[in-house]
């Protein structure tokens, strides 16, 4: 075969036996999961016009889609997420269903620029949830709770950590200093790479240094309570002030419930999405080098479809917890290679597919060797 | 706590990184270190080096096999991997600069100026951004050579002490970036292990502020 036929192009791959087994299965458990909390299936289209991304996630992630056009001109876009697909239909086709909606998907998406090295791949696969029309406080914590439990239930329990942060912090911070855009993405930029250094001389001009200081100590690493009655003491802003008290009312539930092993407050996290408008989180599984999932609230995402309206999701990347996973001896149940069954032989066809169609109905698993070499 | 394995650029940087890192109680095994291994622990086993080429440092952070790393701001603004940079260690100082035989060059160009260099995003961006068209000829090492030879009309290199580019007959036209050694970590190592990622990040920034 010629070389362009046998290539597989950049970033694309297959999957096959164990690997494809242990994907199944993940599928399965987050599904499953899922439906335990009540979230309904959605499949949404793998091709949507390119507009519907651009809305929805913003020009700049949504660049990174493999686009093309439509017989009359219009741009097309193979799926770079699928909650702005979510979000559309919410606010259309599901638009007189009763609120909160509770939906849940697993589907591929596909970026013809990855955003990074390590995720060289340019399909993958997300396991996700969107709960629209309810606001803040029991939606965020349901949405907390069932990521973690899709990671409890695959084993991974004292594996992974979930980050909390809310982009309102930065937000009411970055409007009190009264930044033009491109300060405002550079402090931000500064902040996600922790270079301190750099964003203490950033602060300079705006901030008296000991004020500055304890800014930089507030983003430069993760951790709990104690980061968020910092931040109250240092940070004024209403608009900050508001979505710390968020935060913190969201952290004592965690407490209540036992789970602060499994997360942890990091007000340094900005990368990500900019259409989420308070809560984010991040997840990140041991032996995995880059985030495994994330999510967060999306209040203004669908007004963009006429129908305002608060929401909150997250997606887990299949790939990540696979690959986490299969470095877990745990797991080598799904890992074996299918048991052996006992082949049925015959040159007989029909009394050959008597025996099969038996064996069927029983639910037992059949290996045929119709006709083929014995 | 959990070992931390840290990635470091062979070269230029090597010594005065393991210099640095032994001066805040993190020493590899003298022995281990004086063969041709390329990875090492250090006394306490708390830690693992591994030594790879400066361009591949970005490479196995962003991967998170090592966790950590010591590279120069110059591999990793032409890497654009997506890595965390908490801290300027302060040492290994240079510059990346434009520099040719013809020093009137920039000033009074038209057309398009031809360029060679081992850093062809940086220059793509520095000419990219002052709207002058150039062709970047991606050399592999002795950069120095082709305008010389009249491969090109400049290049854009690393400088520490100028000497390279005296011996050769050139002049710095321009410098595009300053440059030092930094601590880069892994996003999920930050989160994860971020107890001993923060122990190391404070001994060597306490280091760099004495450097500084």
């Amino acid at each position: 075969m010629s070389e362009s036929l046998s290539k597989v192009p950049n970033g694309m791959r297959y999957y096959f036996g164990a690997e494809a087994r242990l994907r199944r299965y993940v599928e399965d458990t987050a599904m499953s999961v899922f439906d335990g909390w009540s979230y309904e299936e959605i499949t949404t289209p793998s091709v949507d016009y390119y507009a519907l991304f651009e809305f929805g996630m913003g020009q700049r992630e949504a660049e990174r889609a493999f686009r093309f056009t439509d017989t009359d001109g219009r741009m097309l876009a193979l799926r770079p997420d699928v909650t702005s697909s979510v979000a559309r239909a919410a606010a259309t086709l599901l638009a007189r269903r009763v609120r909160p909606l509770r939906l849940c998907y697993t589907g591929q998406v596909f970026r013809q620029q990855s955003p990074s090295h390590a995720q060289w791949k340019r399909e993958s696969e997300q396991l996700g949830c969107e709960q629209i029309g309810s606001g803040q406080g029991a939606a965020d914590i349901e949405m907390l709770t069932i990521a973690a439990e899709v990671l409890k239930r695959l084993g991974l329990n004292n594996r992974f950590s979930i980050t909390l942060n809310d982009v309102d912090i930065f937000n009411g911070v970055a409007e009190r200093l009264v930044l033009d855009p491109a300060s405002r993405d550079r402090m931000r930029h500064l902040i996600d790479i922790r270079d301190m250094a750099e964003l203490r001389r950033f602060l300079a001009p705006y901030a008296q240094e000991e004020e500055a200081s304890a800014f930089v100590r507030l983003v430069e690493r993760p951790g709990r309570s104690e980061v968020l009655a910092e931040a109250q003491r240092l940070i004024m802003n209403t608009r900050s002030a508001e979505a710390l008290a968020r935060l913190e009312r969201l952290w004592s539930v965690v407490e209540a419930l036992g789970l602060m092993d499994q997360f942890e407050i990091d007000l340094g996290d900005l990368s990500g999405l900019d259409y989420y408008t308070g809560l984010t989180f991040k997840i990140y599984i041991e032996g995995v080098g880059t985030r495994a999932g994330g999510g967060g609230r999306y209040d203004h995402l669908t007004a963009n479809f006429g129908r305002p309206e608060p929401a909150i999701g997250f997606v887990l990347d299949l790939d990540a917890i696979t690959d986490a996973l299969s470095r877990n001896s745990s797991f080598a149940p799904v890992l074996e290679p299918e048991q052996a069954v006992e082949r049925l032989n015959s040159d007989d066809i029909s009394a050959l597919f008597m025996q099969a169609l038996e064996q069927r109905a029983k639910g037992e698993r059949v290996l045929l060797n119709a006709g083929g070499p014995k | 706590m959990p070992e931390l394995t840290i990635a470091i650029a062979k070269g230029r940087l090597q010594v005065a990184t393991l210099e640095r890192l032994g001066r805040v109680g993190i020493r590899a095994d003298e022995e281990a270190l004086a063969s041709r291994r390329l990875w090492v622990r250090d006394r306490e086993g708390r830690y693992r080096f591994i030594f790879v080429k400066p361009v591949d440092v970005p490479v196995y952070v962003e991967h998170g096999i090592a966790d950590c790393g010591v590279v120069g701001r110059d591999v990793l603004l032409e890497s654009q991997a997506d890595l965390l940079q908490p801290l300027d260690l302060q040492f290994g100082r240079c510059r990346i600069v434009v520099a040719s035989h013809k020093p009137e060059l920039l000033s009074n160009g038209f057309g398009m100026l031809r360029v060679a260099t081992k850093y062809p995003r940086i220059t793509a961006e520095y000419f990219g951004s002052r709207g002058i068209p150039v062709e970047i000829i991606e050399l592999a090492g002795s950069v120095e050579l082709a305008p010389v030879l009249g491969l090109s009309d400049c290049i854009v290199d690393l400088v520490e002490t100028g000497r390279t580019l005296d011996e050769n007959g050139l002049r710095v036209i321009e410098v595009i970036l300053e440059s030092t050694a930094r601590l880069v970590v892994n996003r999920a190592s930050f989160q994860l292990k971020a107890e001993a990622v923060s122990q190391l990040i404070k001994a060597l920034g306490e280091s760099a502020k004495e450097e500084a």
